[in-house]
């Protein structure tokens, strides 16, 4: 929080500085551990395994930005799955067509959390706590519950399970995504007044901006990346069902913060997100090489959240110590 | 009248559903299924009280399902080693409240964001219970399912328990002064403490008082069936979260009360039965919850933008 007012200047204690220098120890550590831990093929697995959490964290970083959340991104990506599935069996439609169909749900999806809570200006962790039951609910009544989509054609599974030019297929779609949403939060007037938003809704609607149109702007982004992100997790594991993406709106959110992005809006950096999503995914891929027990990936992801957010809050704690006026400052903090 | 609103129109729907209930479906009232309905949603319930307390607070804790799974396998553990259950009671409620703590002491310890926090500590309490575990179910020993009562009579026991809590807690907010020193920070923090409230240790506490229910609600859990479940609790965060916003407690903290919260989850729980009952496709349960969350938080939308255009 009080890093970007100091990182501005001092570029060694930026927040994203810190944690790409634990990215590179955690990187060491594992390969020196683990086995065949930093050959090129893990590299890419690790690549190919992180793009659907990166595309939604990606999506996350504007809506935490202007104060918000969005929990359904994880149900939205099991529901547009399932309807891609459905759009090209059922319908049988051909792969791209049903691609721009399932993306069109994404955004009529996104577009009803956006408007709930940009027009009707709900709590989004509310809103999206109910479209999490919603979507699910849908995709699951949608499937019965039990129908799977299997045998998609080789040329869609290229997608996800082989490499275009060295790299896992679906990089270039994550690389893509990445530099869009970096440009759109860090080169443009709507990534200044979503950081706007997030520090002050109000204010921003005094300067004159539209407040409630940027908000409803990156929840439907959010709506059309899970569906892109849902049709990458199809290719990757070859088939949809209802429970596609279970627990991956937590995994994106932690991404995010670890990224340093503030919970409360207004701060926060792609490039953090970027390496928050890094760290968790080497995390994850350098325990499994190590041999060590597959939970302490999710133990040690817990902890690390706690240490980012602490040591993001610790250099206002001693100032605010050495000041000795802490309490007023609980108020602001909580809510 | 108008102050509760919400609660009688949260009370109103599910005497709604109630009566359809009623009229296309008396099945539903036959008292063996209704009473391990209730049974069954008595520890959530509990929960649910605990839960409303910290969002009065203008907290949330995400994490209870992983405490309650945490507390209903430790308490599992020591009735497999025969301790008595009141025993095994208290110390699931202690373990419970030291999870609480830990929450409570990083929220209004160090000022972090009750969500994230929670969300840290739901991660690695699930796992660390899977690494320790190994997914293994305990086995109770004779005597701890239904208290060593006939399951009629553990059934009435559990349901009293979940009631008494409720019915105590409810007063306790409304005529205690802890409980309207939690309505005062979950309000406005700072016009808290200049009445003399001390905001931080209210928050450490009611998030104590969160973990302890949690414990006490994973020994009702516990006493319901012959094995522990490590995965129990599993999505129990936002069942009760969306009981406790169904029932009108505001997200932003400061309104609400625990009869609306006990209409409100009384309403979810009724959805899955009624689903079927009503003979249409139990797929669609999941969805119809989200739907009435959905609604319940429109209608307060609506309902406060009219207040604010008239106001």
């Amino acid at each position: 929080m009080n890093m970007d007012k100091h990182g501005s200047k001092n570029f060694l204690l930026r927040h994203e500085t810190i944690l790409f220098v634990a990215l590179v120890a955690e990187w060491i550590f594992f390969d020196a551990v683990g086995h065949n831990f930093g050959t090129y093929d893990n590299s890419c697995d690790i690549l190919r395994h992180s793009c659907e959490i990166g595309l939604l964290a990606l999506a996350m970083t504007p809506i935490i930005l202007t104060g918000g959340i969005d929990l359904s991104v994880g149900s939205l990506l099991g529901l547009c799955a399932i309807l891609f599935g459905k759009f090209w069996r059922d319908a049988g439609m051909p792969i791209p067509v049903a691609a721009v169909c399932t993306i069109g749900i994404g955004a009529l999806a996104g577009g009803f959390n956006a408007s709930l809570i940009a027009w009707l200006r709900l709590p989004p962790l509310i809103v999206t706590l109910g479209t999490f039951s919603l979507f699910r609910g849908l995709a699951e009544a949608i499937t019965h519950g039990v129908d799977t989509f299997t045998d998609f054609p080789n040329s869609f599974l290229f997608l996800g399970q082989e490499r275009w030019l060295g790299i896992p297929s679906q990089a270039p779609i994550f690389i893509f995504a990445a530099i869009f949403f970096w440009l759109l939060v860090h080169r443009t007037t709507f990534g200044r007044s979503f950081r706007a938003i997030g520090f002050s809704p109000e204010g921003t609607r005094f300067a004159g901006l539209p407040v409630a149109r940027r908000v409803a702007m990156v929840y439907v982004l959010a709506g059309i990346v899970s569906a892109i992100a849902a049709i990458i997790y199809t290719a990757r594991l070859g088939q949809a069902k209802a429970d596609a993406g279970t627990g991956y709106e937590l995994f994106a959110i932690t991404a995010v913060v670890l990224g340093g992005t503030s919970i409360f809006g207004g701060i926060g950096s792609i490039h953090g997100t970027v390496l928050g999503v890094a760290a968790i995914a080497v995390l994850h891929s350098g325990i499994a090489h190590a041999l060590l027990p597959g939970e302490m990936a999710g133990m040690l992801t817990g902890v690390l959240l706690i240490l980012a957010l602490a040591g993001s809050i610790l250099p206002k704690m001693i100032s605010g110590l050495c000041a000795r006026k802490s309490a007023p400052r609980l108020a602001k903090q909580i809510s | 009248m108008k102050k509760y609103f919400r609660e009688l129109s949260v009370a109103a729907t599910l005497a709604i559903l109630l009566l359809a209930l009623a009229i296309f479906a008396p099945p539903f009232f036959q008292p063996q299924p209704l009473l391990s309905l209730v049974t069954r949603e008595a520890p959530t319930l509990v929960v649910a009280c605990g839960m409303a307390l910290v969002i009065i607070c203008r907290q949330i804790d995400i994490s209870v399902g992983s405490m309650f799974a945490m507390c209903s396998v430790c308490a599992g553990l020591f009735a497999a080693m025969h301790w008595p259950l009141a025993l095994v009671a208290a110390a699931s409620v202690l373990i419970g409240a030291m999870f609480g703590a830990f929450n409570g002491a990083l929220v209004a310890g160090l000022g972090l964001p009750s969500i994230v926090v929670t969300l840290a500590t739901m991660v690695t309490w699930r796992e660390g219970l899977r690494w320790l575990r190994q997914g293994v179910w305990v086995d109770l020993p004779n005597g701890v399912q239904w208290f060593g009562l006939p399951q009629m009579a553990g059934q009435w026991t559990l349901a009293v328990f979940a009631l008494a809590i409720l019915i105590f807690l409810a007063l306790a907010m409304k005529y205690l002064s802890a409980g309207r020193f939690i309505y005062a920070v979950g309000s406005d923090a700072e016009a808290a403490r200049l009445a003399g409230i001390r905001p931080r240790l209210t928050t450490f506490l009611v998030f104590v008082f969160l973990g302890a229910l949690v414990g006490f609600a994973a020994t009702m859990n516990m006493a319901q069936s012959p094995q522990v479940d490590p995965n129990s609790g599993t999505g129990l965060e936002l069942k009760v979260i969306a009981a406790v916003v169904v029932g009108g407690v505001a997200i932003s903290g400061g309104r609400g009360n625990l009869w609306g919260v006990f209409a409100g989850l009384l309403l979810l729980a009724c959805i899955s039965p009624a689903v079927t009952y009503l003979h249409i496709e139990a797929f669609w349960g999941k969805a119809m919850q989200g739907a009435i969350i959905l609604l319940a938080v429109v209608a307060d939308g609506l309902r406060g933008r009219k207040i604010f255009n008239h106001g």
